[in-house]
């Protein structure tokens, strides 16, 4: 028996709320809860409050299932919620927090490799803390979730140009931020 | 003349039409291709960050949250209402009996007539408007409470509405229902 695909799962959690709906939504909550939970860590930098934002975007989601299109794909719809989350988010915090120590999904590499990767991602990450919040959800979306210029614009409500200046100002922080802790 | 910013990296994003003369420029200048393969060298960067991975299962703690209200199995809600409609059978095939076995207890207690009942309600009626109309607050003693200059009890009385809405409000807003809210 093939597992249920994403559409079906979607379907069933149209059905009302009962146990049927929230196996169903359980099960797609499982499958992208990684992506979600590493989009707000990538925006937030402190895992506590990445993994409250990305349940908070299972929770939004669920509740706009309705409004979602089947023809489109699930992931990258509700990784796009959890960066617009982060971002309101953000904006009210208004403050940064101290990084976390990475815990990597992949731990099999040698242990040399892997204290110098996490230390270049903490520098990676770093740097992203150190943009304002903007410039950070312009970069997670082109970069991480590969969208377009328009889409970005479409998705932030922002003029085009206002995400061009505010990629390419990112990435001259960005690498301004990396050759100074070269 | 050299390749801008704006241009290296609408390049490196596939964002313009104008590929051919940006490729033509970076194979013949030196600065650009050096400012080109370091911009190259800072979207990889920024994009071999590895996923983490989450601490704990966000699914165990999503689903239990939807099952608070569990629905009632197929055959239970059926069995309920087919008990429902045999009981509502069964009433109105009684109903002709136990109004016999009722009759003389009934007739023991006169009943009042429905223009009796009818005629109390509006004699009720007319009272209750009477004594709203006619109510007034007891004048209070001269010299307790003076309203300020050009402040009617009019505007008084909406004022102290106006809070009663507030507080009704505030109550509703901080006792409203938020699912797991992070706030």
């Amino acid at each position: 028996m093939t597992a249920p695909t994403d559409r079906d799962l979607i379907e069933r959690s149209f059905a009302p709320r009962g146990a049927a709906s929230g196996d169903a939504f359980g099960e797609l909550v499982s499958r992208y809860q990684t992506s979600v939970f590493n989009v707000c860590y990538r925006l937030l930098h402190e895992s506590g409050e990445a993994e409250d934002l990305a349940q908070e975007t299972f929770m939004r989601a669920y509740d706009r299932l309705h409004t979602f299109d089947l023809e489109r794909e699930f992931g990258p719809w509700i990784r796009r919620i959890a960066a617009n989350l982060c971002l309101n988010y953000l904006e009210a915090r208004k403050a940064t927090a101290p990084l976390d120590e990475e815990r990597d999904a992949d731990e099999s590499s040698r242990p040399e490799k892997q204290i110098e990767v996490k230390e270049r991602s903490a520098q990676i990450r770093a740097a992203l803390l150190s943009l304002p919040p903007q410039y950070r959800v312009v970069v997670e979306l082109r970069h991480y979730q590969e969208l377009s210029y328009d889409e970005i614009a479409q998705e932030l409500n922002l003029p085009l140009s206002d995400v061009k200046s505010h990629l390419f100002r990112a990435r001259k922080l960005l690498a301004e931020q990396l050759h100074a802790s070269d | 003349m050299h390749l801008t910013d704006d241009q290296l990296n609408e390049y490196l994003d596939n964002e313009t039409t104008e590929r051919s003369p940006i490729e033509a420029h970076l194979a013949s200048c030196d600065e650009c291709a050096a400012r080109y393969s370091a911009l190259k060298t800072l979207f990889a960067e920024i994009e071999s960050l590895p996923d983490l991975a989450l601490s704990s299962n966000l699914a165990a703690r999503f689903t239990p949250t939807l099952n608070l209200n569990p629905q009632l199995p197929r055959w239970l809600t059926l069995t309920a209402t087919l008990q429902t409609v045999l009981a509502l059978i069964a009433i109105a095939f009684t109903a002709p009996s136990i109004s016999r076995f009722l009759a003389p207890i009934l007739q023991a207690y006169p009943m009042p007539s429905l223009n009796t009942v009818a005629l109390d309600l509006q004699i009720n009626f007319a009272m209750w408007t009477e004594t709203v109309r006619s109510f007034q607050l007891p004048a209070l003693p001269s010299g307790i409470l003076t309203l300020p200059h050009g402040f009617s009890t009019l505007t008084l009385s909406v004022s102290v509405l106006g809070i009663f809405f507030i507080w009704i409000l505030g109550n509703w807003w901080l006792l409203r229902k938020r699912p797991n809210s992070l706030a």
